[in-house]
This record gives structure tokens, sequence and C-alpha cells, in this order.
């Protein structure tokens, strides 16, 4: 849930970055904090295992002012992607205001995709949240790799709702497309404090195939 | 949904008196209101050069991660959660409201003086959260001027 403070004039957003595991979630946030210049960004916390992998969430905060009079606190959280770790994503869910979805495009981790983008439904309804309520834009991941799964067949599997979410391309291990991927899903959280985007800030994702 | 969406610069300034109160009380060096989320909605006192955005949202984690094993045992979840370092400790405190009283303290206290003045100050801060929860649920929603369009770049 949004938090906004008048006394320091501050907007205090959750943004966790969901999907299965090793699909690149971590590389997003890994990426965006050796890549962002402007923004003033706070250190990249991980919770990991010895073998780096997310044990219990990683954390970076950013601090925008494009809001006017406003500063803009994005805090980014990562899930652990691993089935067993699933009671731990229900509580990193806690507080969302937008999700960015991670889809690995590996045509032998579909099955994994498709079984977290269902979880994902799952723990929003366990946090009293569903997929209409929360903002979230769907991140097609290394696509640089040999013979990754077509577009369109990823727009079918996960984008195939009467109102379609913001998708990007990307290859997060090479920091293509994790900058856009986070602005897309920020336009969408701040369009409801804009008078002039009127809550319809989406922007230059691209809708694919 | 976690703690409340807004603080007026009233509720506010309410909450870091009761705070800065506690810290006196209790002899104790930084204290947080911080929502289940890991948001920091108010803070007294001098914790030095830690980031208390990360600060916040490894606090709320650790007390979320305690939740199933407070279920293991019948309850709903624990009321309070104590880490005792050599130095410097940390005591989380349940609030109303999916909020949390986190406190720092040193060993120029104790854990007793801090629990007991914690447990005060808790009463207190679930008061004035109920009254900033009121105000928000009567607020207009916040509406900027901006120029945000589907091709600006929030963050660069």
């Amino acid at each position: 849930m949004a938090f906004i403070n008048y006394s320091k004039r501050e907007i205090q957003l959750k943004i966790v970055y969901y999907g299965c595991a090793l699909c690149g979630k971590t590389t997003n946030l890994v990426k965006l904090h050796s890549g962002i210049n402007s923004t003033q960004k706070g250190e990249l916390v991980s919770l990991a295992t010895d073998a780096d992998r997310t044990l219990f969430f990683d954390f970076l905060s950013l601090n925008t002012q494009t809001l006017p009079g406003f500063d803009t606190r994005f805090q980014l959280y990562t899930v652990p992607g691993q089935p067993v770790y699933n009671t731990t994503r229900q509580l990193v869910l806690k507080g969302v205001d937008g999700i960015v979805f991670v889809v690995d495009s590996h045509w032998d981790k579909m099955e994994e995709n498709v079984e977290s983008f269902a979880n994902l439904q799952e723990n929003l309804i366990e946090n009293h949240l569903s997929m209409a309520q929360i903002p979230y834009v769907l991140q097609y991941n290394k696509r640089d790799i040999e013979n990754p799964a077509p577009l369109h067949y990823l727009e079918f599997t996960f984008n195939n709702r009467a109102t379609r979410a913001l998708t990007f391309e990307a290859s997060a291990y090479n920091g293509e497309g994790v900058l856009e991927t986070l602005n897309g899903v920020a336009r969408l959280l701040l369009a409801k404090y804009s008078k002039s985007a009127g809550g319809k800030a989406g922007g230059a994702g691209k809708p694919a195939a | 949904m976690t703690g409340i969406g807004m603080l007026s610069v009233e509720d506010q300034m309410a909450i870091e008196s009761h705070l800065k109160d506690f810290l006196v009380k209790s002899e104790s060096q930084w204290a947080a209101l911080v929502d289940r989320g890991g948001n920091l909605f108010a803070e007294n006192g001098d914790i030095g050069q830690v980031d208390l955005m990360i600060m916040c949202a490894l606090a709320a984690g650790s007390f979320a991660a305690t939740k199933e094993l407070a279920k293991r045992l019948g309850e709903s979840e624990f009321t309070a959660l104590y880490h005792e370092g050599a130095h410097m400790s940390i005591l989380m405190t349940s609030l109303h409201f999916d909020c949390l009283l986190i406190t720092v303290f040193t060993d120029k206290t104790n854990i007793g003086l801090v629990r007991f003045y914690a447990q005060q100050t808790a009463a207190t801060l679930n008061e004035s959260l109920k009254s900033a929860s009121e105000s928000a649920a009567n607020a207009e929603p916040l509406q900027v001027d901006s120029e945000l369009s589907g091709e600006t770049n929030i963050i660069s």
C-alpha cells in the first residue's frame, strides 16, 4: 500500500519482482543498481544463500522527484523463486503496490513460468489482493539466448486477457530492458497521482506479437 | 493491505513526539514506526550512518518471518521480537494497523526498561494510528500537476 508522508512530502511505493527460480529477478536489481546514475539510490541488499540463491529477498531503494512537490521513493524487492519458499513470497508481497513478473524465455522453463504466474495470483489472494487491483508489467527476459520462446507464444500464455499488461523484452544479464521495465511499472504507479496522466500513463512498453 | 495510507503533518508531529518521549524514558538510541510492508512512517533518535530504508525493510521482514514460527506454537503472531547483540540490540513491538515499533538500544540501558516503556508507547501510538487512519479515510486522494506521460523516464 502506498504511503504518503505530507510532513516530509514523500510518497513510498513498493514494487516486487516476481517469477520462477533463476529467471533473472535479482539480476534486474543488480543491473539497476550498477546502471542508474542520476537517481538517488540506496545500497543493494541481498539475503541470499552461499550459492547466491535468494533466500528471503533482495532490496533496493530509489528516490526520484518526478511529481512536483513530492519525493517518490521506490522500494524494489525480489522474491525467492524456488517453490519451497512460498511463505516467504507471501510475506514479501505484503503491502505491494506494483509487480514486475519476469518470464524466462527458455522453452524448458515454460512450465515453471506458468506455475509461478499462478502462484503469484494465489499469493495475492492470500494478501487480500488480486491482479486486477495491482498494476503489473511483464518482462520477457533472456531474449538473447539461442532459440527463445517466440513472443506471440509468451503473449498468448501470459497476456491473454481483456486488459493486456505492458510487456518488455529484456536481457537482464546484459542490462538490456531492465530500466525500461522499471520505468513502465513506475509510470503505472505514479499515474494515479498525476492530473495530466489521468491514471493512464502506461507507457512505451512493447505489446509483443 | 498494510499500515495506513498517509500521515498528515499533525499526525507526524504527534507520533514523533511520542517516539522522542519514549527514547528519553527508555534511554534508547533510535525508534521508528514502520508498517509490515517496510514503509518508514516516522523515526527519532540517532543511529549513525545506517540506511534507514534498508533498516526498515529488514526489520519488517525479520518480524514477518517469525509469524509461521508463532503459528506452530498456536499463536497468531508474536507481539514482540528481540535481537540481542554485544553492544547494540533491537526490539520490535507489534502495533495495530499492521505497524511495528522498532527500537534500537545500546548496552547503556537494558531490555527490561526498554520493553516496559515500549509497551506503554505502543498503546499511545495505537491511539495516534487510529486517529491517522480516520484522517486518511476522509482525505481527498492526492493529485498533483505534472507532465507525466507514457514516455516519461521516471528513473534514469
